[in-house]
């Protein structure tokens, strides 16, 4: 079987998860993720449904390993896991595949992705600050430090984008759960 | 906080705890609860597994004995859990009721 490699890095997970419904709907099946490395196969287009999730445990971990064991029983394979994340896909013949149906494990889930997005953010910000402090404090020359803390602020700044995004969907969500369940 | 102070159910526990009054898998809970709705709720599995700790943790349904070294894991109803749908059912009655009394019968 043909396979096709493409690294690719995501912040956003549903852009992430629509780019891998494209590729499926052009017959390029998902089989392998690593570090930034897309693994597809080649076969026959629309033929799978991939979804992303957040684990609240290690995948390796028996809450985590029961949870895919429950997911196989439902029909839904696992394509890779990444540290927390998972990659599942279903049959499309199966007919809609959503990991999850209500608001209330919606929100939990983007809730999930934030909290890991917000404490990042958060334990980057002081090592940021201290580098920035020890590195003026020691008189190394500006042209040298300068594309590192340019590293650090764009880090940052993606990591404060994704948390806020996320936590609107967080309350547009709520919001909706006040009318509808 | 005390399950008297309890409000509606939501639609998936209904369907789940409906779903369980014959003993069933995971899987079979989703197909079963897609056929009664008539195509219209199709659980998902996340969502699905949530519900069925969250309850097994309430005491409204337990995994059935003897099913441990099957791979897949059969959950029925409990006495609480039954008792819990019928009294939710009294409260859809009333909701139908008045809904009917108020809108009228063309909204059957």
């Amino acid at each position: 079987m043909k396979t096709k490699t493409v690294h690719k890095l995501y912040w956003d997970f549903e852009k992430e998860e629509r780019w891998l419904n494209e590729m499926s709907a052009k017959g390029l099946n998902l089989v392998r993720y690593r570090w930034g490395t897309y693994t597809f196969e080649t076969g026959a287009p629309g033929e799978w449904i991939y979804r992303l999730e957040l684990l609240p445990t290690d995948v390796r971990k028996p809450d985590g390993r029961q949870y895919l064991e429950f997911m196989s029983e439902a029909g839904v394979q696992t394509v890779a896991t990444y540290m927390r994340w998972v990659y599942f896909r279903k049959p499309a013949a199966d007919g809609p595949f959503e990991v999850f149906s209500d608001l209330d494990s919606r929100i939990a889930h983007y809730q999930r992705i934030l909290t890991m997005f917000a404490s990042v953010t958060a334990a980057l910000l002081p090592i940021t600050v201290v580098n920035i402090i020890n590195t003026t404090r020691n008189g190394s020359s500006l042209a040298f430090v300068l594309p590192f803390f340019a590293i650090y602020l764009a880090l940052i700044a993606t990591l404060a984008t994704q948390t806020i995004r996320l936590s609107r969907r967080v309350r547009e969500l709520r919001e909706q759960k006040r009318v509808y369940e | 906080m005390p399950d008297e102070t309890r409000g509606p159910l939501t639609e998936t526990v209904f369907y789940v705890l409906l779903a369980l009054h014959t003993p069933l898998h995971g899987y079979g809970v989703m197909k079963y609860v897609n056929e009664i709705s008539d195509g219209r709720i199709n659980l998902g599995p996340g969502t699905l597994y949530g519900a069925l700790t969250t309850l097994t943790e309430k005491g409204w349904i337990a995994p059935v004995p003897g099913s441990a070294d099957d791979r897949k894991k059969n959950y029925v109803v409990t006495d609480d859990g039954r008792s819990i749908v019928v009294e939710e059912l009294k409260r859809l009655d009333e909701l139908l009721r008045n809904g009917r009394r108020v809108v009228g019968e063309e909204s059957r």
